[in-house]
């Protein structure tokens, strides 16, 4: 899975969000690091409907322009759930390997 | 007001490039997120988001995010399976263009005038329908209704190339060659019944109003 992707996921894991509401949570989330472009984002949001791991939650209609929410299906936060649990894994043997004096105190 | 309707019109230039699909559903949704994203009096799009719009766009042409179903995604990967059994094809016969006349020769110099015809036939067409197993492969990937018929058609075609070849006893003389067309018949045949598999036939009939 790619990193915006994952980000993209994230942002909806707590509930749904608008397009400009997932570029600013996923900026937030990764500490001013990511900086979704409307492309990118659109582009990844159109595959994960397609492959059933976002749906469109509700639409509004704010100053004349289609406001569009998404939210995690299901399966969409299983498939985040089982990403995060592999970085995780990863990122701890990362950890322990660098600091072996802290050997299993992370996780 | 009037320098966000021209960067408006500059980004609508760029979102004409998507597929018109994803345009009737999602443009004004993505450009009111551009224009939320633009700076405070921009007039121009700039570099780095033409290019990330442009980039979408092609991703979504090249790689339409509807789901394929297993039976397309099969017959698309026997296509250029089938493309690829061509070019092996016509290296096969250029490679054994000589041994396979001298054989000939020998045995039956009358033969010579057919099997230097079906060489030349299979050297000249090969390109051709690798060309149509490729493009052929691209349009039902998309998801293209005109395609299964154009398949189909092309199958009975290769059909009867294969009858016509073994009608002048082509067997007889390469079998190698009938060896080639029988894999590449087998193929065509395979991925013809796959698009029209039912599951293939939900997904070329959505196809082109995406959601």
């Amino acid at each position: 899975m790619q990193e915006a992707t994952f980000l993209i996921l994230t942002a909806l894991a707590d509930g749904s969000q608008h397009g400009y509401g997932i570029i600013t949570e996923v900026q937030q989330i990764s500490g001013g690091r990511v900086k979704l472009r409307a492309g990118t984002l659109y582009t990844a949001l159109d595959r994960l409907r397609a492959d059933g791991l976002i749906g469109v939650d509700r639409e509004e209609i704010v100053e004349g322009r289609l406001r569009r929410y998404y939210r995690l299906t299901p399966d969409g936060t299983a498939v985040l759930a089982e990403e995060a649990a592999r970085l995780h894994a990863n990122a701890t043997a990362a950890l322990r390997r660098l600091n072996p004096g802290l050997a299993g105190g992370a996780a | 007001m009037s320098e966000q309707a021209t960067l408006e019109r500059g980004y609508r230039r760029i979102l004409a490039w998507y597929p018109r699909s994803f345009r009737a559903g999602s443009e004004d949704e993505v450009l009111a997120v551009l224009l939320a994203t633009a700076e405070d009096g921009q007039t121009r799009v700039g570099l780095a988001e033409a290019w990330d719009l442009v980039r979408g766009a092609v991703r979504m042409r090249l790689w339409p995010a509807a789901p394929r179903p297993r039976s397309v995604r099969v017959a698309v990967k026997l296509m250029l399976a089938g493309a690829a059994a061509e070019l092996a094809a016509m290296i096969t016969v250029i490679a054994t263009l000589g041994t396979v006349r001298a054989t000939v020769a020998a045995r039956d110099a009358a033969a010579l005038q057919a099997v230097y015809l079906h060489q030349v036939s299979v050297i000249g067409l090969a390109p051709v329908a690798i060309g149509m197993w490729l493009w052929l492969a691209w349009a039902n990937g998309r998801g293209e209704d005109w395609a299964r018929p154009l398949s189909a058609a092309c199958f009975g075609l290769a059909s009867l190339s294969v009858v016509a070849a073994l009608a002048q006893g082509a067997a007889a003389f390469a079998p190698a060659t009938m060896i080639a067309a029988a894999v590449v018949w087998t193929l065509g045949l395979s991925s013809v019944a796959l698009i029209f598999t039912p599951a293939a036939c939900r997904y070329y009939r959505l196809q082109p109003v995406q959601q």
